[in-house]
């Protein structure tokens, strides 16, 4: 009977222990500290556990960066801005229960976030329902901000993307003839392989094999001994950095010697540890930002990012910074209060769906953001990285303007 | 054609020993306690973060995975004494859901430990014939290069090997040793062994810490070809059940077959529409359980059922 005690004990003990979310311990620190000063809650939703995490731990560090400069500067209206962080773990049923959790909690004001795809579609038709703005500083699937007036977004769409790197192999890298696509089976993956197969078309790339995956999944064997008897030039991943990793890893043990291609879900530094350096050498990617060393805001931003946590911000570091900014805009011009929450809530989203001409842009260090009907970004670029001596480096030939 | 059906046979076999390692452990505890324990594919995690964790403190490879097999064995036996002793006379149900249980709190303890981020093994740290690989010259290191330009690295020939060898060392034990009949008379009447004077209890923990150990094996050997995440036992785990489920569970050469054709069917799965690559693993298991409803090697025993 004690043995059975005690076994209930450990398992309830380390249940509770592990599910609490990260941020629970900081969280609470807050409370205690704040005293008379009024709070301004926002949620940033993102993957911080999962396949996605390291996406989570920039996005979240791009976020406290703008919180810490928003407070350090008077807050807003003399106002304290505090940021909720909420795991979505990458994955659509956890976010939709995790928005449920937001909406419902009469303290939040808007969202930054989900990142992955397929999360922001969960949430958008909670966060419809209720009424809060959803402001993704990463989901790139085309439907992200279609049928609703609360979703936005900070950078280019995906239909957008595949059409770029299709593109950029037909006119940049001339020698490339033969291409396949290797994608994960979720929103973001099958969205970007389909706008990138139709634009290969268009050109005289001839597409030898489309092959799945599915997230999490670590062995690709099978998948890349189909894709390696088709001999193709290259070879378009359409996922995520984990999963993209091994694909290169284990596509060069199997000698496979294309030349790789990404998208933005690969442009994280853990692509680079997962595949090894050797392996991903070489590897193209695109991106909605680059860090560029003219670029005086961006740099003043990296080097103050890097003195908070000792290492340098990547893109989605800095597309959070610009969405947490731009929320701390709108709050700083419309909130109320003695007005009711749903009242603030909607004034924020009057605000941000009023920002739709490049005269209006908000300025933030990844360039101008302003909206279509949609919530989607206009005529935010698409940048190529490349791997050179184990590093993620802005590649030598950028494509300009689509055709 | 011929050389990708034989790399993909092999890309099969190679999965498919490792699916029978895991299924192993989860066909010995169903043989002698009728419970599906969930949380050995946690127990294989374990396994490969273990090793993990001592390679990257310095101990040589060949020592850190026996350790990691014994860390496993002790596991393995603990989560036997806290959780299912206690239960070996309540509703089978119970059991079954303090497994679930136990493979949640086993997934976020390590999480806590290790954080979710995936990790690989040190590729300077391991016996160098591991690190298989084809240069820029079409040079193999490592590797055999099949006929037909497929590429099978040592490390593949090696885990097949060791697969082969374990289990081979495995049927030895249970049908030549003592505890190994101890382990069969358990397996068919664990009261009247009772009776008898073998003490089930302790026959029991060993059958835990042997199908432990044989996982952590497994652990490891994916780790070296793949990733480690905290999350790494649910695939593997359910492939590997379902590999013990169409071998016929509780029968131990029928895990060891199972594991193969699971492997091998989700392989040439790929091949025909990958995104459904486990689906066809699964159809081929739900085909072979309407026409045998005990499994290929099973025993049909209705009061079992």
């Amino acid at each position: 009977m004690r043995n059975w005690f005690v076994g209930l004990l450990l398992v309830s003990l380390v249940c509770v222990w592990g599910c609490q979310p990260p941020d629970k311990k900081t969280d609470e620190a807050q409370d205690e500290t704040q005293g008379a000063q009024q709070e301004l809650k926002v949620a940033v939703a993102a993957p911080y556990t999962g396949g996605a995490a390291a996406f989570g731990d920039m996005i979240k560090r791009g976020a406290q960066l703008k919180e810490k400069e928003v407070n350090e500067a008077g807050g807003i209206n003399g106002m304290k801005l505090t940021l909720l962080f909420r795991d979505d773990a990458g994955k659509g049923s956890e976010a939709s229960l995790v928005a449920e959790r937001i909406a419902n909690d009469n303290e939040i004001l808007a969202v930054v976030g989900h990142f992955n795809s397929a999360c922001s579609l969960a949430g958008q038709t909670i966060y419809d329902r209720v009424g809060i703005v959803e402001l993704s500083p990463g989901s790139t699937a085309v439907e992200v901000c279609e049928g609703s007036k609360w979703t936005f977004r900070n950078l280019y769409r995906d239909d957008f993307q595949g059409k770029f790197i299709a593109q950029y192999i037909d006119n940049v890298l001339t020698d490339l003839e033969s291409v396949a696509v290797f994608f994960d089976n979720d929103d973001y993956g099958r969205g970007l392989r389909n706008a990138f197969v139709a634009e290969v078309e268009n050109t005289e790339l001839t597409l030898v094999a489309s092959e799945a995956y599915e997230r999490d999944t670590t062995n690709f064997k099978a998948q890349l001994t189909s894709i390696k008897s088709k001999k193709p030039d290259a070879i378009f991943i359409s996922g995520l950095y984990t999963e993209a990793g091994l694909i290169v890893k284990q596509a060069r043990e199997a000698g496979i010697i294309a030349q790789f291609f990404g998208a933005d879900g690969i442009d994280n530094a853990d692509f680079l540890t997962t595949a090894g350096s050797r392996a991903a050498e070489g590897t193209y990617i695109t991106t909605p930002f680059l860090f560029g060393a003219d670029d005086k805001k961006a740099q003043e931003m990296a080097s103050n990012f890097e003195k908070l946590h000792g290492v340098p911000p990547d893109t989605w570091a800095a597309l959070t910074y610009d969405a947490v900014g731009m929320i701390a805009e709108a709050l700083q011009k419309t909130y109320n209060p003695e007005a009711s929450v749903a009242d603030n809530r909607t004034a924020i989203r009057e605000h941000l769906a009023a920002i739709d001409t490049s005269e209006k842009g908000y300025k933030g260090i990844t360039g101008l953001t302003y909206f279509d009907h949609n919530g989607d970004t206009i005529d935010k670029p698409a940048y190529v990285k490349t791997v050179k001596d184990g590093k993620f480096v802005a590649a030598e030939k950028q494509l300009g303007n689509l055709k | 054609m011929m050389a990708q059906i034989l790399e993909q046979l092999i890309n099969g076999l190679v999965l498919g020993g490792i699916y029978a390692l895991i299924a192993v452990g989860y066909t010995m505890v169903y043989g002698i306690i009728q419970l599906i324990n969930f949380a050995h594919g946690e127990i294989y995690m374990f396994g490969a973060y273990i090793a993990l964790m001592f390679i990257v403190m310095g101990v040589p490879f060949w020592i850190a995975v026996p350790l990691s097999m014994l860390l496993c064995a002790i596991l393995g036996m603990l989560i036997d004494f806290v959780a299912y002793r206690p239960l070996r006379n309540a509703p089978r149900l119970s059991a079954l859901i303090t497994a679930i249980g136990i493979s949640l709190a086993l997934q976020n303890l390590a999480r806590m430990i290790w954080s979710a981020r995936p990790r690989q093994f040190p590729s300077e740290s391991l016996p160098s014939f591991f690190l298989s690989e084809v240069t820029q010259t079409g040079e193999v290191i490592n590797a055999i290069l099949l006929p037909g330009g497929g590429i099978l690295p040592f490390r593949d020939v090696f885990i097949l090997l060791l697969a082969v060898v374990l289990m081979v060392v495995l049927n030895m034990l249970i049908y030549l040793t003592k505890i190994g009949k101890a382990m069969r008379a358990c397996a068919q009447n664990a009261v009247a062994a009772n009776l008898m004077g073998i003490k089930t209890n302790h026959v029991i923990a060993v059958t835990f810490a042997i199908g432990s150990a044989l996982g952590a094996v497994a652990g490891i050997m994916v780790g070296l070809s793949e990733v480690v995440t905290p999350t790494m036992g649910y695939y593997k785990g359910v492939a590997a059940f379902a590999a013990a489920v169409l071998g016929g569970i509780g029968s131990i050469s029928g895990a060891i077959f199972g594991g193969i054709v699971i492997g091998i069917a989700e392989v040439f799965g790929a091949d025909i529409h990958s995104g459904y690559r486990i689906a066809f693993a699964y159809i081929i298991m739900i085909l072979v359980i309407l026409i045998r409803p005990s499994g290929l090697f099973g025993k049909s025993t209705s009061t079992r059922a």
